[in-house]
């Protein structure tokens, strides 16, 4: 006995399809033996002239009295489904039709409908509470379009199944009362109906949720797959990155180890980071020193450092958000005083601050977002001329 | 769901119709073709949904239950609801009764011409 298994279609209440739907499997051999909760199981044997019929029961367990009635009239118990039961009769039976008043038939519905409904409503309470705590949450986070662009958002796969939940349970309760609307008109339900298309339509839907909840439960893994840190070389790289040596413009700088993790010098590496918002990202600090020469205060031998945060990000109307949020995140709230934003040609935004030896620049143009900060004695210009050429690379 | 007074379904008042004899569910599918003169050929889940709306609602009764054969009567609740769903019916044939005359006036009228 060969069982084949066909992917159960949601839309379970759509009743004249799933009866023609099982009657034309029947024709092809494939006759209904159970209707799982995600499968469709079918028994394969020679092909068969058969009628079906789905039948909203009144009670939990479908009564021996309905069974024996209906088999009285030809009709052979096939299987349950939640609240609907599936019979079959051959057609050489010549069976009657298990419904001939469809007002009656409308009735048989309506415990389903408030059942339905109900659930419906309480899923809809249940996920819009949730999607106003994800809310809550993101606003009462300080930097939210930081978080969003570099994919730290709450993880989405849970939401999804709740959304696609509430979705298909809405879509039953609509689905249902219409059924049920037209049955209380007096439509009788086609046994006929083309199912072609509602299966195609639902098998569509159900593969995109699948996928998008495969993408979105992958989407942490991709990113921890993808981050990768490297050791900042000594030459050029193809990284738009704004390079300590091009600022300093000294010869006589060499390079200050800093703590070492495995191969990389921490202190000198760089870090290629990948989220949806933003696929090229990158975290970067250099350290120098120049002996011979010593910091204003006397406090040592003179050492000029940048950090760097770079983001080509796939909407440019979100860079002037992101370039605030920076700003928060690298805590300028204490000394907003001395923020100072310019007019530059080479910006689409731009603020610098300048505190004795520390510079840092926040600049965003097109889809270029970038954080400079740099402790070290060159002019701000000399900042801002690189920064401007890096930017430039992945602004486009 | 329960029957609230109101215009019945046609299956529920020929199965109350045919309840006017007690009867068993064997034989009451035959009886409703009867007594509608074989214009109804009520389906068995039709009639089963009805039997088990209408004794919920306290029109019929099981007078005979022996687990296997269930003979079912219709209760003086019943009878009213019947009775006034006929009363309903009535009203509407007879106020349906100018048609009777429109056809009246036309053959009339057709004869005058002749």
């Amino acid at each position: 006995m060969k069982v084949v298994l066909k992917l159960r279609p949601s839309n379970y209440w759509r009743i004249g399809e799933h009866e023609s739907w099982f009657t034309d499997m029947a024709k092809e051999g494939l006759h209904l033996r159970k209707v799982g909760s995600i499968f469709v199981h079918f028994i394969k044997e020679k092909p068969k002239e058969t009628r079906y019929r789905i039948d909203a029961i009144h009670n939990k367990e479908i009564t021996f009295e309905q069974q024996q009635m209906y088999a009285e009239s030809d009709w052979s118990f096939v299987t349950r489904y939640g609240m609907f039961s599936v019979f079959s009769s051959p057609v050489e039976l010549n069976a009657p039709e298990l419904h001939t008043d469809p007002e009656e038939q409308a009735y048989t519905l309506k415990a389903l409908e408030k059942t339905i409904v109900n659930s419906a409503l309480l899923a809809t309470i249940i996920t819009l509470i949730l999607i106003g705590l994800i809310y809550f949450f993101l606003f009462v986070n300080s930097t939210p379009t930081l978080s969003f662009v570099e994919g730290e958002i709450i993880q989405p796969l849970p939401l999804f199944i709740i959304i696609y939940f509430t979705y298909s349970l809405i879509s039953a309760a609509v689905g249902i009362r219409s059924l049920r609307n037209k049955l209380k008109e007096g439509n009788a339900i086609d046994h006929a109906a083309p199912w072609k298309r509602m299966r195609k339509v639902n098998l569509l839907i159900s593969n995109v949720f699948i996928v998008l909840a495969i993408v979105t439960a992958a989407i942490p893994y991709i990113q921890l797959g993808m981050k990768e840190t490297l050791e900042m070389p000594i030459n050029d790289i193809d990284v738009p990155i704004v390079r300590l040596s091009d600022i300093e413009q000294s010869t006589e700088m060499v390079r200050k180890k800093d703590s070492m993790r495995g191969d990389i010098d921490r202190g000198n590496s760089y870090t290629y980071k990948w989220s949806i918002m933003a696929p090229t990202q990158y975290d970067a600090q250099e350290h120098g020193i120049v002996y011979g020469e010593e910091w204003k205060d006397a406090s040592g031998v003179y050492s000029p450092s940048t950090y760097s945060k770079v983001y080509k990000i796939i909407f440019p109307s979100m860079s002037e958000n992101l370039v605030d949020d920076l700003i928060e995140w690298h805590g300028m709230f204490e000394g907003k005083e001395k923020l100072l934003q310019l007019e530059h040609s080479s910006f689409d935004y731009l603020i610098i601050k300048e505190d004795d030896e520390t510079k840092e620049i926040f600049a965003a143009k097109g889809k270029g977002v970038m954080y400079v900060r740099y402790h070290g004695y060159a002019e701000m210009d000399i900042l801002l001329k690189n920064v401007a050429q890096q930017i430039r690379l992945i602004g486009e | 769901m329960e029957y609230n007074s109101g215009p019945m379904t046609e299956a529920m008042y020929y199965v109350l119709l045919a309840l006017m004899n007690p009867s068993d569910r064997y034989r009451l599918m035959n009886v409703i073709t009867e007594v509608s003169h074989g214009r109804v050929n009520m389906g068995p889940g039709t009639l089963y949904g009805v039997l088990v709306r209408i004794q919920k609602s306290g029109l019929i009764t099981l007078s005979e239950d022996d687990g296997r054969r269930k003979k079912y009567t219709i209760t003086n609740e019943g009878k009213e609801a019947l009775q006034s769903e006929y009363n309903r019916l009535a009203a509407l044939v007879n106020d349906g009764i100018i048609l009777k005359e429109g056809d009246v006036d036309e053959s009339s009228s057709k004869t005058e011409t002749e």
